[in-house]
């Protein structure tokens, strides 16, 4: 069969991916089907493309094509296909819109078949051939024309700094409260996201603890990783290790948002092969060392609604930070209450892998959330709190669709309301 | 600044966090002939930075941007 220009250069790239996790992907699976169940868009919609094995598949049959004996020669017998235009546009669609890349079916496959690590290669390969969602693009476009050209934005950036500087100088009641930028030397970079939500809680902690920080110019958010992209999401992350090694910090602290955390604390040592001379952290396994040295005197009577916690994937289940969450609630909430499973069992929000930000696929994210909305309701929680933007983004929208009457909000919202509290109280009994 | 240009369409992206604004004007931006010109009204201030690197990824013309209040409004022309 005759390919055009973009399935030759879908298969090239899927020959460039062909490491040996890629490899081992596409070569084991038992078939058991245990992965079904594991996943949030099959326990929401049980059918049979709602099966992770079942998603692999279809490129495990692209790639038995060209590298399996049999494949090559007797296609119907192992059932190995060509790579055409409509498959691979439905692998396309499903790669970004049927798989928030969570990784719940790698942890509970008897053999830990990364399907994730499959879907990302299909979304290489759409990126590659110009057929990824083109949001995502321009999202990680913009984040890399930022590095490549501050000036478009950095006078209008340092002036916003300072305007939230005045707030959190009347927040705290503390004229000298600071929102450094570019400050040398600083123990602490710390990197938010576009918008004052993800500074102004932190700033508090941090102004609280009298930590020596200073705020990246960057945001941490890495569209690049979302494509499949490694040349992309590189540029993107290098733009915060250069500030980092410019500035001399001895670490960086990255604001809750999962996949950039991925990106910077566990990718970006392997995509740069390199040792980096400061430590990358995210923000809630610091502010969980602050409350454990005693450096945050917190009342959880600040917030004294019934709070439940979703676990972000990329921070539980990739990078096993699910007890530095808790006791953060432990020391601000007073009624804490786990949604089941949690931890590194939790289910995907819905909105991972980029889906938040791909209207297109409202109705589906909203249908794959469905057994978040079901978990959230059954612990009678009024707030969710979470510590991932994509995921407050989906609990957000989930919450209206479902009518889940809760409020989200993140872990350094509850803590920075908590110091808050106790300022006023103090300031009220004096 | 609306006083001089011609606004073809009002962008309301007030309470939107990031990605959103910006996720918002791409889709907008695609139904418009080209000469049009949106006008964005924003609260996060994440705009001021997003929005002009937006515009030089995009290749879409930034007229001004600029805060009043509690708000971020910015004018887009499609130019392609």
């Amino acid at each position: 069969m005759a390919n055009n220009g973009s399935v030759q250069k879908a298969l090239e790239i899927l020959e460039k991916q062909l490491n040996q996790p890629l490899k081992t992907a596409l070569e084991v699976c038992a078939r058991c089907g245990i992965c079904a169940e594991a996943c949030h868009y099959y326990v929401a919609e049980p059918k049979v493309e709602h099966v992770p094995a079942y998603r692999a598949e279809q490129l495990r049959k692209i790639y038995r094509k060209k590298h399996n004996f049999f494949g090559k020669y007797v296609s119907w017998l192992v059932d190995a296909e060509e790579l055409d235009d409509e498959k691979f546009n439905k692998l396309v669609e499903m790669a970004f819109s049927e798989c928030t890349l969570c990784r719940r079916c790698t942890f509970n496959c008897p053999l830990g078949v990364d399907t994730p690590l499959v879907m990302r290669t299909i979304r290489a390969m759409a990126t590659a051939t110009g057929k990824a969602p083109e949001i995502l693009v321009m999202l990680a476009d913009s984040a890399i024309a930022k590095g490549e050209n501050p000036e478009i934005f950095k006078e209008m950036f340092l002036q916003q700094i300072s305007q939230l500087e005045k707030e959190l100088q009347e927040l705290t009641g503390n004229p000298e409260a600071k929102i450094p930028v570019e400050k040398k030397g600083a123990r602490v970079l710390y990197v938010g996201l576009a918008g004052a939500h993800t500074i102004i809680p932190p700033a508090i902690i941090f102004n609280e603890v009298g930590e020596d920080w200073t705020l990246s110019i960057y945001e941490a958010a890495n569209y690049g990783v979302f494509l499949g992209d490694v040349e992309r999401a590189k540029k993107i992350a290098k733009r915060i290790i250069d500030e980092a090694k410019r500035l001399k910090v001895q670490e960086v602290v990255v604001a809750e948002c999962g996949h950039a955390c991925a990106a910077l604390v566990w990718d970006a040592p392997n995509w740069f092969a390199e040792k980096f001379p400061f430590r990358i952290r995210s923000v809630v396994e610091v502010v969980a060392e602050y409350i454990q040295k005693g450096k945050l005197t917190l009342d959880p009577k600040a917030n004294s609604e019934p709070v439940t916690y979703h676990d972000s994937c990329n921070l539980a289940r990739t990078g096993g930070i699910f007890r530095e969450p808790r006791i953060i609630l432990k020391a601000v909430v007073k009624d804490f209450r786990e949604m089941n499973p949690n931890g590194i069992e939790n289910y995907c929000c819905g909105g991972g892998g980029g889906l938040v930000a791909l209207p297109e696929y409202y109705e589906k994210r909203m249908r794959a959330g469905k057994p978040k909305a079901e978990q959230i309701k059954r612990t009678g929680a009024k707030i969710v709190a979470a510590a991932c933007e994509n995921c407050k983004l989906q609990l957000g929208d989930l919450n209206n669709y479902y009518n889940l009457g809760v409020e989200v909000k993140g872990l350094v919202d509850l803590v920075a309301n908590a110091i808050l509290y106790r300022k006023k109280a103090y300031a009220s009994s004096n | 600044m609306t006083e001089q240009v011609k606004v073809d369409l009002v962008l309301d992206l007030k309470g939107l966090l990031c990605p959103m604004p910006i996720v918002k004007l791409s889709q907008a931006i695609k139904d418009l002939p080209v000469g049009a010109v949106i006008e964005g009204i924003a609260t996060d201030p994440g705009v001021m930075a997003d929005v002009p690197a937006w515009a030089k990824t995009s290749g879409q013309e930034l007229i001004s941007i600029e805060q009043r209040d509690k708000e971020y409004r910015f004018l887009i022309k499609k130019v392609k």
